[in-house]
Order: C-alpha cells, then sequence, then structure tokens
C-alpha cells in the first residue's frame, strides 16, 4: 500500500510529463499506440467487463470500442451498472469474468492483485512502458512488484462553479484562496438567493470527496494515508478537526444531500440554483450543451491550515486489469490490453469527449480549457491522493465509512461517530 | 424456509379422516411410489435448504474473506455475534427497523386487509372493483413498487413537484431524514401487503360456512360480536398462514429500501446488512453468515412458537 502513497510527488511528475510528452508527440510523430493496433492480427476474441453505465459514459465506451473493433479485436462486450460491477467485483472475478475488466488504481486494485484474483501483465508494459512515466508505472503495480494495470485516463477533484454565476455575484473564484474567502464567497452566494454549495450523497461515496480534501487541507496529506491505512486513530483529535471544519460548511450546504445523488446536485450547479460543487471533474458531462461546459471552470479546494496549503488533490486513475480467465486467452487479452494502454484508445474517446484528461504521454495537449485547468491544477500540488474508497480498505470504505458520512450529514455528534469508526475499524479482520 | 412453512401448513390443512383411514390399503408398489414422491423433494429440499443453513451456521464463526480456498477460513468462536451486538452501528437501526416492519404489519397493515376483506365480503356495489384495486399492488414485484414510489418521494419527485417543491435544496425530504424516511417506506410496503392480507381472508371469509352466520344472527348477535366471537375464530388456518407470511415478509424486508438508497440512511434492515458484507466489493463472509443467522433465529423463533401452540390445540 505505501507504494502507491508515497509516490504521490512522482505522480505529481506523471502528468507533467504527460504534458511534456504532448509536445514530443508533436514534434516526432506517431508513438507507439497506433502502430501497434494496426499490428493486431484480425478478429482476436476478447471478452471485455464494463462498468461504464452513466449515458456519457456509454457514448466514450463505445467510441473506443467501435476503434478496437476496427483494429481486428472481436470485443464481447459484458457491460454492468457502475454501481453493481464494484459491489459484486469479488464474485465477478471468482466466477467466470471478461478476461479485460474496468478497474481503479490504488489499494482497491492492489487488494485483487495480491488475492490472485489478476493476471500480471509485465510483458504488456514491455511494449507500452514507453509512454508512461515513472509514477503511472508505479501506480499500475500490484504490492509484488508486477504490473496488473493498464491506465487511461483520471481527474482531479475541485471546486466546480459556472463563471456566468461567479461574474453576476461580483464573486472572482481566482481570489478564493484561503477558508474565509471561501465562506465569504458562500456568504455573498447565500445572500443572493443561492445555495452556496451543492452536495449529493444519496450514494454514499459522493461526500467523500468533501472528507479528503478537508482532511488533507487541515491536516495534511501523509495524515490521509496514515488514517485510510489505519495507521491513525479515528478518534485522534486530528479527525475530530475535519469534522469541525465541515460543520462550518453545513449552513451554505444543500440541505438534502442525503436525498440527492451526485449528478442532482450538479444538475443544480447547470440551472444555476447552486454556484459550487465539490465534485470529481467527470461532473462535466452532466453540462451536455457547449455553451454550458464553456461556462463550466474549476478553482482548488481553499487552503485551512497554511502549513499545508493548498499542496493535495483527489486524482483518481481509472484503466482495466486482466482477469485470471485472461490466462486462457493470453495473446488476444494482452494485445487489447495494449491496445488499451496506446493512443489509439485516447484518441478515439477524445473525440467524443475533449475534456477527458489521459496517462498516455503521447496524447496531444488539452485544447479544452476545461481540461488545461485540470491539468494546471493537477500540476500546482505536492501529493496526488487516489480516493477514500481507493486508498482505503474495501471492507472499510463502502460499508462502514459512507455510512458514517452520511449520519454525519444527517446530524449525528461528530464524536459519537469517530468512536463508532475506530471501534468497526478494530473489529475488521486483519488485512 | 418460507415456502416449506406454508407447504406445511397447507398439507396440514389437506388432511383429513378419510384419507387417513385408507392409508393402511397401500400395496407395496404404492409404498414405493409415495417413498419416491416423499423422499425426492426431502433429498431436494436438505439439499438445497438444510445444507446450506447449517453451512452459514458455520461459516458465523468464523472469519473469511471468501477468496481462495477454505484453508484460508479463521475460526473466531463467538467474535462476530458480540462485535455485530456491541459495535456494529448499523446493527442497532437495522434490528429496530425489522421490528418496526413487524409490528406496524402486525398492528395496522394486516388488520386494514381483514377491514377490507370483511367489507368485500358483504358483497357491496362494485366489489369487484375493489377487489381488484386493493389486490393490484401485489401483482407487482417489490422492486418496481420501490422504484414506482421512488418516483413519487424523491425530492425531485411527482409529490414535491405537485406541491410547487421544485428547488431540491429547500424540498421537504421524505427519502433524506434518517428519523422518518422509514415510516414512509413503511407505508409504501402496506399498501402492496394490505392487498395481499385482504386476499388471503377474504379467500377464508368465502368459505366461511353461512350458516353461521345465518344461526348467530337468529341468536341475536350484533355483526361485530358475531365477527369477533364466530367468524374470525372460524378462519384459524387463514390466521396461521398471515401470522407467518407477515412475519417473513417483516424480516426479509430488503427491495424496496434496497431500490430507494441502497438500504443506507436511516432504512437500514438485516437482509441488506447480510447482503452488503457477503456480496458487496469487500466479502466478510463471517461476520454476514453471523448477521443471516440472527436473521434466521429471529424468523424462526415467532413462527415455531406460533405453529406449535396452534398444532398442539387441533391435536
Amino acid at each position: 500500500m505505501s507504494e502507491i502513497f508515497e509516490d504521490g510527488i512522482s505522480r505529481r511528475s506523471v502528468i507533467k510529463g504527460s504534458v511534456a510528452g504532448a509536445g514530443a508527440l508533436a514534434v516526432g510523430g506517431l508513438v507507439g499506440g497506433a502502430t501497434e493496433a494496426e499490428a493486431a492480427p484480425r478478429s482476436m476474441t476478447v471478452s471485455l467487463g464494463s462498468n461504464q453505465s452513466d449515458p456519457a459514459a456509454v457514448k466514450s465506451d463505445n467510441a473506443w470500442l467501435a476503434a478496437a473493433k476496427a483494429a481486428g479485436f472481436n470485443i464481447k462486450l459484458n457491460r454492468v451498472d457502475h454501481n453493481t460491477f464494484q459491489n459484486q467485483i469479488t464474485q465477478y472475478l471468482q466466477g467466470t469474468p471478461d478476461n479485460v475488466f474496468n478497474w481503479f488504481a490504488g489499494y482497491r486494485m492492489q487488494f485483487f492483485a495480491a488475492k490472485g484474483l489478476a493476471t500480471p501483465i509485465n510483458d504488456v508494459w514491455a511494449k507500452i512502458g514507453s509512454q508512461f512515466t515513472a509514477g503511472y508505472k508505479n501506480a499500475s503495480k500490484g504490492l509484488d512488484g508486477k504490473y496488473y494495470f493498464v491506465p487511461t485516463g483520471w481527474y482531479p477533484w475541485a471546486v466546480l462553479y459556472r463563471k456566468s454565476v461567479f461574474a453576476a455575484a461580483g464573486v472572482d473564484a481566482s481570489k478564493i484562496i484561503t477558508w474565509d474567502d471561501f465562506l465569504g464567497a458562500c456568504k455573498v452566494f447565500q445572500a443572493k438567493g443561492l445555495t452556496p454549495i451543492a452536495l449529493g450523497d444519496k450514494g454514499g461515496w459522493e461526500a467523500m470527496g468533501t472528507f479528503d480534501i478537508i482532511n488533507m487541507r487541515t491536516n495534511g496529506y501523509k495524515f490521509h494515508t496514515d488514517l485510510t491505512g489505519g495507521r491513525v486513530q479515528w478518534t485522534d483529535p486530528r479527525v475530530a478537526k475535519v469534522f469541525a471544519n465541515w460543520k462550518q460548511l453545513f449552513p451554505y450546504q444543500s440541505k438534502n444531500p442525503l436525498d440527492m445523488n451526485w449528478d442532482d446536485a450538479t444538475k443544480l450547479l447547470l440551472n444555476k440554483t447552486a454556484a459550487m460543487q465539490l465534485m470529481g471533474a467527470f461532473a462535466a458531462s452532466i453540462f451536455t450543451d457547449p455553451k454550458d461546459l464553456a461556462d463550466l471552470a474549476l478553482f482548488p479546494f481553499p487552503q485551512i491550515d497554511p502549513a499545508h496549503g493548498r499542496d493535495a488533490v483527489d486524482a483518481p486513475i481509472d484503466g482495466y486489469m486482466l482477469s485470471t480467465s485472461a490466462a486462457k486467452n493470453a495473446s488476444a487479452s494482452k494485445a487489447l490490453a495494449a491496445f488499451i494502454g496506446s493512443t489509439a484508445y485516447a484518441t478515439a474517446i477524445s473525440a467524443v469527449n475533449p475534456t477527458q484528461l489521459w496517462a498516455n504521454s503521447n496524447m496531444p495537449k488539452p485544447t479544452d480549457p476545461f481540461a488545461k485547468s485540470q491539468v494546471e491544477l493537477a500540476q500546482s500540488v505536492k501529493y496526488i491522493a487516489q480516493f477514500f474508497d481507493r486508498d482505503s480498505r474495501p471492507d472499510f470504505a463502502s460499508p462502514i465509512f459512507a455510512n458514517a458520512l452520511q449520519s454525519f450529514l444527517s446530524g449525528k455528534d461528530a464524536a459519537s461517530i469517530c468512536k463508532d469508526l475506530q471501534n468497526q475499524w478494530d473489529a475488521l479482520p486483519p488485512a | 424456509m418460507s415456502k416449506t412453512e406454508i407447504e406445511t401448513t397447507a398439507a396440514a390443512q389437506g388432511e383429513n379422516p378419510g384419507r387417513r383411514r385408507r392409508s393402511n390399503n397401500f400395496t407395496k408398489k404404492d409404498r414405493v411410489v409415495i417413498a419416491g414422491l416423499v423422499g425426492g423433494p426431502t433429498i431436494l429440499h436438505v439439499v438445497f435448504v438444510w445444507l446450506p443453513a447449517i453451512a452459514t451456521i458455520l461459516l458465523s464463526f468464523c472469519q473469511w474473506d471468501g477468496i481462495g480456498g477454505l484453508n484460508n477460513i479463521h475460526w473466531v468462536g463467538f467474535k462476530n455475534y458480540t462485535q455485530i451486538f456491541t459495535l456494529y452501528a448499523d446493527f442497532k437501526i437495522a434490528l429496530r427497523n425489522n421490528t418496526l416492519w413487524l409490528l406496524w404489519f402486525g398492528a395496522i397493515a394486516t388488520p386494514i386487509g381483514v377491514i377490507l376483506a370483511y367489507y368485500i365480503d358483504k358483497n357491496l356495489k362494485g366489489t369487484k372493483f375493489y377487489q381488484t384495486a386493493f389486490y393490484l399492488p401485489m401483482v407487482l414485484s417489490l422492486a418496481v413498487t420501490g422504484i414506482i414510489w421512488d418516483y413519487i418521494f424523491k425530492v425531485n419527485g411527482f409529490v414535491n413537484v405537485i406541491f410547487g417543491y421544485t428547488n431540491p435544496n429547500t424540498a421537504p425530504s421524505w427519502f433524506g431524514d434518517p428519523h422518518k424516511n422509514i415510516w414512509v417506506v413503511l407505508g409504501i410496503a402496506s399498501w402492496r401487503h394490505i392487498g395481499y392480507m385482504m386476499l388471503l381472508y377474504l379467500a377464508g371469509m368465502k368459505s366461511v360456512d353461512p350458516s353461521l352466520r345465518e344461526a348467530s344472527a337468529i341468536d341475536g348477535a350484533g355483526e361485530w360480536y358475531t365477527f369477533r366471537k364466530v367468524i374470525f375464530p372460524s378462519l384459524r388456518p387463514v390466521n396461521i398462514i398471515v401470522v407467518v407470511v407477515t412475519v417473513i415478509e417483516a424480516l426479509r424486508a430488503f427491495d424496496l429500501v434496497y431500490i430507494i438508497n441502497r438500504g443506507k440512511n436511516g432504512l437500514q434492515v438485516l437482509a441488506v446488512a447480510v447482503y452488503e458484507n457477503i456480496l458487496g466489493e469487500s466479502q466478510r463472509i463471517g461476520w454476514g453468515a453471523a448477521l443471516a443467522t440472527i436473521l434466521f433465529v429471529l424468523c424462526l423463533g415467532p413462527i415455531m412458537v406460533y405453529l406449535y401452540q396452534n398444532f398442539k390445540k387441533v391435536d
């Protein structure tokens, strides 16, 4: 686990690298991906488990599937509802899994690799390795040092807002640096009759983003990794401080967070009833009209403790893994993994989703302003975390911590929540 | 298990003295056939119901993440149980919700079903229409029921929009408040349960000998008195089924809350806790099995006591 955490700094260079690499592409011409794709033998049959079930995600998914088909792959697609896919992953991987499947970097990937439910792909990385920087390489390795993961895209979590709403209220997003600036802006929006901060947490995971960022601003990145890894207690006064700081946002937050999903909250931003939302940048997919999308912008969550400034961000990496069934269909599965790692994959999706950011260094620098601002945000920080449910134990994050955050949002006392959390952490079997 | 209980009851009703007398006249061939007919289902039942049930009880004494072979199982004794009762924050809420569900069904939904059945049985005008209307929800699965009512009560759903609360930030939250949402859900569950109970009682009342009513009317008994002392007691077989069904429906509650908010935030129930721990992204087989065993005991306990007492009276 430590490997993933401690390469935070290098992962930052990953993203820098990917931007620098873009220049190289312009000069050096076509590298890797496309040529490999063309070299793929005709009609290689591979089964693929996809969790890309939201309409926007389906569109992106279909774009690269078409490209893969053109490159000679015969893909048997098994598309499952996003949340259901995650819930059933353990059964799925032990049953008759598809050869290649969608998954996430972080402890969440290393867990299944360590349990022997994934096929190592060092040979794939021998082909695609030159297209990824060291940070992505580390993020794709299991605890045993072998590669198990092909990273595709990433996105940062930041405060999303509409430029027109900020302009109308006379608030300058670039001047929101400190916690007081942030609370001040909230007051302005509230006076204008807007909900300052849209928050939906019906799914249970959404508020983890808010917890993560307030935690990293209050206690720093190291504390985040210690807490998700169980090396500090939930009853630590520093955790209480996180909840206390969050409590200050309650007057400005949506009143019904537990009755709204993340996209319900994003729609409040879209229809201008709310001013800001702390969310993964993928929420841009809700802004389907290009005019609205052009109005969407982001700024980093404000500083709370000057000792930590704004030096960390949640920026999870998505990608693919090979299941144990891939061993029986090794050449085709690995060829598809190499295709997914190539620029051919990314280029196909960029055509339909220009705001997507890529792990592959050879992809051109994004021209879309919203995508650009995401890269800038990631470059401006010292530490990149994955996300609470990707950094922590799966048997803690979703069944225990998500419910605890919901009870906090519905007004339960933070001290008793922290006590419960520690008790439940202690009751977990040894990892 | 629920099915067996009902089958047992049904079999008990089906028995009559005539059959019993004839059983002595079976030929050898008959006996083989009967042994096959009884034995086959029994073996299937033991293999597919009782063995998994016993395995679940055994697994509840272990810690296991469900990955890899059985050699990864660590036996921990009663630790899962003590931790569930002392540490597991959601367990208390789930237990409270299942108890509420049971009480609500027993004290409110089922009696309403009886009342509806009673009036429909009187062949009022349009009785066929009412009968169909009340039973209609039962045709839908609970999952579909959940989807329908979710659209009606969610924060930007039908009810709020009709009453002009179009901003989900300020609209009344039917499912979001963990102190109130269980009551909304109980109302929805009743919508379906009442029709079911009505039909069961209606079937029972149709089979009550009309001469009983006549006799009590001639003896000068009032309507309420007749119902209480004559009709209701003669519905005893139906009552057994109703009690069993009500207990099972209340304790197995799952679909409705899972559709609404995946059984979180005040809508925790035991079945969801079992599901999340055994089938979630991370598996705590032992922990989930212990929850399932608790649920099993809760289900079995009241039903066994009730059935035992009733059949004792018959004998």
